[in-house]
């Protein structure tokens, strides 16, 4: 699947998983979910079942997040979401 | 399907492996990415685990109820859901207050509850044997990083003093503490006017039955894993004197949070536990 079709995916899943949020004016790559989106930690493990639910298919989201600790991340991009996606979907 | 309603409340619950069942209990003002992002349920699953972790009341994408938040209340969440899901006699590893609500569980509900290992638990009922009662050492930090915006949060455990301050937060007072706290911590101090809206304040502390007498009668093999820093070590001896069986482990260099602060190290002794627990002699620790 290309990225493009990916992006335009997770800004459907998103806007329906936190309705209450207001759609970023623009995103890219290298957009932070937490810094700039300003989502909370619990909000990406909601995020990762709305996905499984929207692809159909169990998504390994919890080794991947899990995987953000380990190598000292302290946030995660689009373009880091995207490029899992396309590994997995 | 991530949503169950137990006890007529709506619980975001997740489930990962297939097995005997573990299920994760968090604290209170925290929720599961605690444990998904220190990636504990994968671990344990990878050990033969069907490993279900779920926020409680209140917490994380769960309902908000505004009241029921004593351990007894949330030991009657965990046997609803554990009915609703299916699952057997569940080792539960709970933190701090989610030990006490898995205790509660298993001396209310002992069919639900096969073990219990318990993450640097402090027990209302064992406020008398506990010489830090009130005045832990994660207080202190809190109560000091709030004093640099200019909120005074007193001497003394007080959730519900917490949860208005953050509400009565001035733009500029949440602007300094969101500074503080950086992006991944926001999304905590965000969540704390939510269970202002709640009693969650007022009874989590609160002893509901859950005795000193009733503790040392749990009738579920209990493990103490306290961390080196802890604040509540007299619990920890408390246990391992008054309750037959128990296993006391310190978890090194950390202080309330060991599955943040020393991963390794916490993951490590749970798996070793679960797999004593769950009757295998190997111990899934072993293999890393």
């Amino acid at each position: 699947m290309s990225p493009d079709q990916l992006y335009r995916d997770l800004s459907t899943v998103m806007a329906a998983a936190f309705p209450d949020r207001d759609p970023p004016e623009a995103v890219g790559p290298d957009t932070r979910v937490f810094a700039d989106l300003g989502m909370a930690s619990i909000e990406l493990v909601v995020l990762g079942e709305r996905l499984e639910q929207f692809y159909g298919r169990k998504l390994p989201f919890g080794p991947f997040l899990a995987g953000l600790r380990s190598r000292g991340a302290d946030d995660l991009s689009l373009g880091e979401l995207v490029a899992f996606l396309q590994q997995h979907v | 399907m991530p949503d169950v309603v137990a006890n007529g409340v709506r619980l975001f619950y997740q489930q990962t492996g297939a097995g005997p069942d573990v299920v994760l209990v968090h604290a209170v003002t925290s929720n599961q990415a605690v444990w998904v992002f220190a990636g504990l349920p994968e671990a344990i699953a990878a050990d033969g685990f069907r490993v279900t972790t779920y926020d409680l009341r209140g917490h994380g994408a769960s309902d908000r109820p505004p009241t029921g938040y004593t351990s007894a209340d949330m030991a009657a969440d965990f046997a609803a859901l554990h009915a609703a899901l299916g699952l057997g006699p569940a080792l539960v590893v709970g933190h701090s207050f989610g030990g006490v609500v898995a205790l509660h569980a298993a001396l209310l509900h002992p069919d639900r509850v096969a073990g219990v290992i318990l993450s640097d638990s402090f027990f209302p009922g064992l406020r008398h044997v506990e010489p830090n009662y009130g005045r832990p050492n994660v207080w202190v930090d809190l109560r000091e990083t709030f004093g640099k915006v200019g909120v005074e949060l007193g001497e003394t455990v007080d959730f519900a003093h917490l949860f208005r301050s953050a509400v009565d937060l001035t733009p500029d007072q949440a602007k300094a503490l969101d500074d503080i706290y950086g992006a991944v911590g926001r999304g905590w101090l965000r969540q704390l006017p939510r269970l202002a809206e709640t009693t969650c304040g007022a009874e989590v502390l609160a002893e509901a039955g859950l005795t000193a007498d009733r503790v040392a009668a749990v009738g579920r093999p209990v493990v103490a894993l306290y961390d080196e820093f802890s604040p509540f070590l007299a619990t920890s001896r408390w246990l391992e004197q008054h309750l037959p069986g128990c296993a006391a482990e310190v978890i090194p260099a950390a202080k309330h949070l060991a599955v943040v602060e020393n991963t390794p190290a916490f993951t490590a002794a749970v798996r070793r536990h679960l797999a004593r627990l769950a009757g295998r002699a190997d111990g899934g620790a072993a293999r890393g």
